[in-house]
């Protein structure tokens, strides 16, 4: 019964926030959210009516509409790049750079965990293969977010809803899943409330974020430098290898 | 066990990258407005707080042998734990300056398409390392005290007027590019540098 509740609630709130969307036109801003939001909206009802009319069907169709959702969701990382890095070319960079370390360390990664993995344990389970997803998913906007932090980008209200309510989701998938895949089936009872109360809980902060538009905060008007890059940063490292020779020379007794 | 371990870990890192990226407000370097108020934060520095004979005079041996020879016990400790404090101030001025440099460039470089990843790197390890290394020096002088290393007197009047330095001339590559490039909201602003 409480699931039930749950997950009604979440249609409900997901057709309150492509409705909202749709009247505030934030859908042709965000479009990429909207589609994963309309991507989930239909992979709900469809769950459900697989659950009630179809049980033994059921979890083939609920992994399935899992990895499309999954997959859907990495559109938020586009508007990422598009909304809150685009107007810092620098930062966009760094990570786009960041990005594509962090997939070649994974690919790696997967190209070599089966082969230590084989030898220890039994092939993947579904609930596993879930659990790497979101790994993946939660390195990738950390790496996004670290770079946001560290230039120090200023983030509009409706992205920093919807980033806010997407890596709440993430984490508490991420956990929920591993601790499912730790504990076996002992724990499903509990992950199947878990799992769609913490979407119900981004649901609401996204519906919170995008009531209405607000653009993303301009960057002020940027200091034309002479030099390039180049100089900028051989400026700076110079600058600090001088500091550091001094700090050495107050450290020694 | 391990890997519930390592997931968590990994999703703690979200929760953590999350929250800072936030709580970051606005940064204003690169703007005219910002090399404006660095400009003025070094002026003030230079000018106000860390001449090079105020620093002599706060670290001088003399004042601590006229106190150690003349001063009852209690005056004489008061004494050195109050030249600590200004002793760990300074060095917190000079941490504050790395901070500003470090600032001042994310905030140009963030701009520059022509950004090198690697270069930015390395500048992150430098910075934090420098930013590390003083918060050592900190926690010595906290230690130690003032007078514990009579040697540390020259290097640090030194060290004070080599940073000042520079962070003027980190901020005097800037000058003539943004002059002439800044509206007029910024012409005031030039005016003043």
């Amino acid at each position: 019964m409480p699931s039930s509740i749950i997950w009604w609630a979440g249609i409900l709130l997901e057709a309150v926030i492509l409705f909202q969307g749709l009247r505030s036109r934030s859908v042709r801003r965000y479009p990429f959210f909207y589609i994963y939001s309309a991507c989930v909206l239909l992979v709900a009802v469809s769950t459900y009516v697989v659950y009630s009319s179809n049980l033994s069907a059921y979890p083939i169709w609920y992994w399935s509409a899992q990895l499309i959702s999954l997959i859907a969701g990495y559109g938020i990382l586009l508007e990422i790049f598009k909304h809150v890095l685009s107007p810092y070319p620098g930062a966009e960079k760094a990570a786009r750079v960041a990005g594509i370390v962090v997939f070649g360390a994974i690919f790696c990664f997967a190209l070599i965990y089966p082969l230590i993995k084989s030898q220890s344990s039994p092939g993947v389970t579904m609930v596993e293969f879930e659990r790497d997803l979101r790994t993946v998913q939660a390195i990738f906007v950390s790496g996004l977010l670290v770079v946001i932090a560290y230039y120090g980008i200023e983030i509009g209200k409706n992205m920093k809803g919807i980033i806010f309510g997407y890596g709440l989701y993430i984490v508490t998938s991420l956990v929920s899943l591993a601790v499912r895949a730790y504990a076996g089936p002992s724990f499903t009872e509990v992950w199947r409330i878990i799992q769609p109360l913490s979407f119900d809980v981004s649901l609401v902060i996204w519906m919170t974020a995008l009531w209405s538009y607000h653009p993303a905060p301009i960057p002020e008007s940027r200091v034309r430098l002479e030099a390039e890059y180049e100089a900028l940063a051989a400026k700076t490292r110079g600058a600090m290898g001088g500091m550091r020779s001094e700090l050495a020379r107050v450290a020694r007794p | 066990m391990i890997q519930l371990i390592l997931f968590s870990l990994i999703g703690a890192l979200l929760v953590f990258a999350l929250f800072f990226a936030m709580r970051r407000g606005p940064r204003t370097e690169g703007s005219s407005k910002a090399l404006v108020g660095a400009r003025q934060a070094l002026n003030s520095l230079q000018a106000g707080l860390l001449p090079p004979e105020l620093v002599e005079r706060i670290f001088a041996p003399e004042d601590y042998e006229y106190v150690v020879s003349q001063a009852p016990k209690d005056v004489r400790d008061l004494f050195c734990a109050e030249r600590k404090k200004v002793a760990i101030m300074w060095v917190d001025q000079v941490r504050q300056q790395i901070r500003s440099l470090m600032r001042f460039h994310l905030g140009s470089a963030r701009f520059h398409a022509g950004l090198s990843f690697q270069t930015e790197i390395g500048l992150a390890v430098d910075f934090g390392g420098l930013l590390i290394a003083c918060r050592a020096l900190q926690v010595l002088l906290y230690l130690r005290g003032a007078y514990s290393a009579p040697r540390m007197v020259g290097a640090t009047a030194a060290a004070a007027a080599r940073v000042c330095r520079i962070s003027e001339e980190s901020l005097a590559f800037l000058n003539a590019a943004s002059i002439g490039g800044l509206g007029d909201r910024s012409a005031g602003a030039a005016h003043l540098l």
